[in-house]
C-alpha cells in the first residue's frame, strides 16, 4: 500500500523539479554557503547547545541534535516544553540567544542575507494555517515563487497547479481560504510551502486545529511528502502517523530534550520515567 | 415546534408564519401584542404631520429664490466677479474642470464592475444638465455656460468610449490622468500670467463649494499615504523614527482644528518657502491634510494591530522581505479591515473643510452667510439657503459612504 503511493509520489516529485529546472532556477544555497564553516553534508541541520529567553522565561535550555537529508523527526513534548519554539528557532522565526543553529551549511546569525537564505529553503506548515484571507488558494501559493524566487507568473502557476493537484484539491484553485475547509486550508498551505521546493520542511502542530474528520486528508499529504525523500521535522502528537513515517523521536520537556530514539525503539522501550509517563497518556 | 415524534430525517419543514412574507414580518414587529400596535400608531401619525407640514412648507411656504439668486456662486464664490478676474468671464475654467471630471467619471463607469461608479457619473451628468436649465440672474451666465454645464452629459459619453476602446482603460491609467486631471485644474483655475484668456485668478478670490472640494479632494488623496507612513512609523522599531511618528500624531490629534489653521500663520512658514506659505489656501490645505493624516495613521494602526501575527510570520517563513510582507500581506488586509473608518475620516475632512473661514477664506458656507448678511432683503431665506446647503452636504457624503459600502461589499468576497 505504502510502496504503491511512493511511487506515484516521486513520479509527482520528479515532474515538479523538473519544471523548476525549465524556470532556469537551480537551487544554489550550498554554492552560496562554500565560504561558510563546513560541516557534514548528511547532516541538513545542526543545533548546538541553543538556549532561548522570553524575557527572564528560560524556554530553550542546550538544546543539540542534528537532523539528517530524507530524516523525518517528529517531535513530542507536554504543552510548553518549547517544541514548537525549537522549530521556530530553525527558520529564524524565534532568535536564539546563544548556541548554535546550522541549516544546509549556513549558519544562522544576525545576518539578514543568510536568515533570507534559509527561509527560502526551509518551509513551514503552521497549525493556524495562516493563509493569506486577501488571496485565493492559487494566488497564496504563487505569490512568493514569484516575488521572492522572481519565477514569471506562468511558470509560478504551473508550479501551483501541479501541487494542488498534488495534495488532492486542484478544482479549489480560485477560491478564498475563507471558503475552503480547515483540512483543505492545510493542504493549501502545504502546497504554499512547497512551491518554493524547500529542501526542508517544518510542520508545527499541522493538524491540532482540524476536525477529526479532515485530519487523516491532512496526514496522507504529509505521508506522501515523507516517503518522496522530504526532510522533515514534525510536532505532532499523532501517533499512528508517527509510528508509520518517523525516523526518529524526540521528547520534549522544559526546554530540552529529554530523550531521543529510533521510532520503535521510543514507543517500545521508552527509558525515561517523564516519557512512559507522556506515553500512556497520550495513548490512553 | 417540533412535533413529539421529531422530524422524519432528510425532511425540512417550513419556516414559522413569522419569517414569512410581509404580513407575517407586520404581525411580528408592528401589531405583536397591544402597547406595540399603539406604539405603530402613534409613530405613524407623527409621520404622516411631519411628512404633511414638511412637504407644505417646501412647496408652497418656502422661498426659494435666494438659491437661484446665488446661483453658480455657490459653486465658484467671488471667482468670477469684477475684481477676480477683472475684464474677462472666467466662469468657463471651474466649468472645464468640471467636465475633466465628467471624462474621468465616464471612464470609471466604463472600468468598474459595479453599479455605483454608473450611478454616480449619471447622477453627476442629470445634476449638471438640470442646472443648465434653470434661471440664473446674479452673474454673467449666458448661452455658453449653460452649454458648457449641459456638455457633461457628452463629457461622461466621452470618458466612457475612452476607456471603452483606447488603451486608457485600465484602473492604472485612471488613476495617472486623476492625478494629472487634478494638477491642470489646478492650473486652469489659477491661470497662467501671460496667456490670453488664462489670466491669474488669486487664490484669495477662490469661493465655494469649488474650494470645499478641492481642499477635500487634496486632503483625502494626501492623507491616506502619509497616514498609512505615519502608522508604519509608529510601529517601527527605529526608536527615533517612532519617537517623530508618535509626536507628530499626538500633537495633531491633540489640538483643534481651529486652532491649527488659527496657529498655520505662524507655523506653516517654519516648514514652507514664502511664495507658498503667505498663500492662505496653501496654508489650509497643508494644515487639513496633516490634521486628517493623524487621525488616519491611528486607523490604520488599528487595522495593523487587528493582524493575527502568524499572517507576518507565514510571510516571514516564506522569505519575503519585511517591506514585501508590509506591503503585500499586512497593509492591504489591514486597509480593508478599516475601510468603515478611513472613509469615516474622510468625510469628515470634507466636512472640516468648512473651518477655513477662520482663516479669512469664503467657502461655500461663509460666502452664504456673508451674502445674507449683506443683502438685507435675504434674511428671510436664510433657513431655505442652509437646508439647501445641508442637503449638497448631505448628497456628498452620503455618496462617499455608499462607494465605501459598495467596496466593502467586493472586498469581503472571499471573507464570509
Amino acid at each position: 500500500m505504502v510502496r504503491v503511493e511512493a511511487g506515484k509520489a516521486s513520479e509527482y516529485h520528479t515532474d515538479f523539479v523538473d519544471a523548476f529546472k525549465e524556470a532556469g532556477t537551480s537551487r544554489s544555497l550550498s554554492d552560496m554557503a562554500a565560504s561558510e564553516s563546513t560541516v557534514d553534508t548528511s547532516d541538513m541541520i545542526v543545533c548546538r547547545d541553543v538556549h532561548k529567553w522570553y524575557g527572564n522565561f528560560h524556554a530553550l535550555r542546550g538544546v543539540t541534535t542534528s537532523v539528517r537529508e530524507r530524516e523525518v523527526v517528529v517531535v513530542v513534548g507536554p504543552s510548553g516544553s518549547g517544541k514548537s519554539t525549537f522549530i521556530r528557532t530553525i527558520n529564524r522565526l524565534e532568535e536564539h540567544q546563544r548556541g548554535d543553529i546550522i541549516v544546509d551549511g549556513i549558519e544562522l546569525s544576525n545576518d539578514v542575507r543568510n536568515i533570507d537564505a534559509i527561509r527560502r529553503d526551509v518551509g513551514m506548515v503552521f497549525q493556524s494555517f495562516n493563509l493569506f484571507p486577501h488571496l485565493t488558494a492559487m494566488d497564496n501559493i504563487t505569490l512568493a515563487p514569484m516575488k521572492v524566487r522572481k519565477l514569471p507568473a506562468r511558470q509560478a502557476e504551473e508550479i501551483a497547479e501541479q501541487l494542488l493537484e498534488r495534495v488532492g484539491i486542484a478544482e479549489q484553485a480560485d477560491k478564498y481560504p475563507g471558503q475552503l475547509s480547515g483540512g483543505q486550508q492545510q493542504r493549501v498551505a502545504i502546497a504554499r510551502a512547497l512551491a518554493m521546493q524547500p529542501k526542508i520542511m517544518l510542520f508545527d502542530e499541522p493538524t491540532s486545529a482540524l476536525d477529526p474528520e479532515m485530519i487523516k486528508e491532512v496526514l496522507d499529504v504529509m505521508r506522501e511528502l515523507a516517503v518522496s525523500g522530504m526532510t522533515m521535522i514534525v510536532v505532532s502528537h499523532e501517533i499512528g502517523f508517527t509510528r508509520e513515517v518517523a525516523d526518529r523521536v524526540l521528547m520534549f520537556d522544559h526546554g530540552q530534550i529529554i530523550e531521543e530514539s529510533a521510532t520503535e525503539e521510543f514507543f517500545d522501550n521508552p527509558k525515561e520515567d517523564r516519557t512512559k509517563l507522556f506515553l500512556s497518556q497520550i495513548l490512553a | 415546534m417540533a412535533s413529539a415524534t421529531g422530524t422524519p430525517p432528510g425532511v425540512s419543514l417550513p419556516p414559522p408564519i413569522t419569517e414569512r412574507g410581509g404580513v407575517g414580518w407586520a404581525y411580528a414587529n408592528l401589531f405583536g401584542n397591544w402597547y406595540n400596535t399603539v406604539l405603530t400608531f402613534l409613530y405613524a401619525a407623527f409621520l404622516v404631520l411631519a411628512f404633511w407640514f414638511g412637504l407644505r412648507w417646501i412647496a408652497l411656504e418656502a422661498d426659494w429664490q435666494v438659491i437661484a439668486t446665488l446661483g453658480g456662486r455657490l459653486i465658484i464664490g467671488q471667482y468670477n466677479t469684477e475684481f477676480a478676474c477683472p475684464g474677462q468671464n472666467c466662469f468657463w475654467r471651474p466649468q472645464v474642470s468640471l467636465l475633466l471630471v465628467s471624462v474621468l467619471l465616464g471612464m470609471v463607469w466604463a472600468v468598474s464592475r459595479d453599479t455605483a461608479a454608473k450611478r454616480i457619473a449619471i447622477g453627476v451628468a442629470a445634476v449638471t444638465v438640470a442646472f443648465a436649465f434653470l434661471p440664473y440672474s446674479m452673474d454673467r451666465m449666458g448661452l455658453d455656460v449653460r452649454l458648457l454645464l449641459a456638455a457633461n452629459l457628452p463629457a461622461v459619453a466621452a470618458g466612457r468610449v475612452l476607456a471603452r476602446y483606447t488603451p486608457l482603460g485600465t484602473v492604472r491609467w485612471i488613476a495617472i490622468l486623476g492625478v494629472l486631471v487634478f494638477l491642470v485644474i489646478l492650473v486652469l483655475v489659477r491661470g497662467l500670467p501671460g496667456i490670453p484668456g488664462l489670466q491669474p485668478v488669486s487664490t484669495t478670490y477662490w469661493g465655494g463649494l469649488m474650494l470645499n472640494l478641492l481642499l477635500a479632494v487634496t486632503g483625502i488623496t494626501l492623507s491616506l499615504p502619509i497616514g498609512i507612513a505615519l502608522a508604519l512609523g509608529r510601529r517601527s522599531s527605529l526608536p527615533l523614527v517612532k519617537l517623530l511618528c508618535v509626536v507628530f500624531i499626538e500633537i495633531m490629534r491633540g489640538m483643534p482644528l481651529i486652532t491649527l489653521l488659527f496657529m498655520s500663520q505662524v507655523l506653516v512658514p517654519l516648514a514652507f518657502p514664502q511664495d507658498f506659505s503667505s498663500n492662505s489656501l496653501f496654508r489650509a490645505g497643508v494644515i487639513l491634510t496633516l490634521f486628517s493624516s493623524a487621525y488616519m495613521a491611528e486607523n490604520i494602526r488599528g487595522g495593523l494591530q487587528a493582524l493575527h501575527p502568524g499572517q507576518v510570520e507565514a510571510a516571514r517563513a516564506l522569505g519575503l522581505a519585511g517591506w514585501q510582507t508590509t506591503l503585500l500581506i499586512s497593509l492591504p488586509q489591514a486597509i480593508r479591515n478599516v475601510i468603515p473608518a478611513i472613509v469615516g475620516q474622510f468625510i469628515s475632512l470634507f466636512k472640516d473643510t468648512l473651518l477655513v473661514y477662520i482663516i479669512g477664506m469664503l467657502d461655500v458656507v461663509e460666502f452664504s452667510r456673508a451674502f445674507i448678511q449683506g443683502n438685507a432683503e435675504y434674511l428671510a431665506s436664510a433657513r431655505e439657503l442652509f437646508l439647501f446647503l445641508a442637503l449638497v452636504f448631505w448628497i456628498f457624503t452620503y455618496t462617499m459612504s455608499y462607494v465605501s459600502r459598495r467596496v466593502e461589499q467586493h472586498l469581503r468576497v472571499g471573507q464570509r
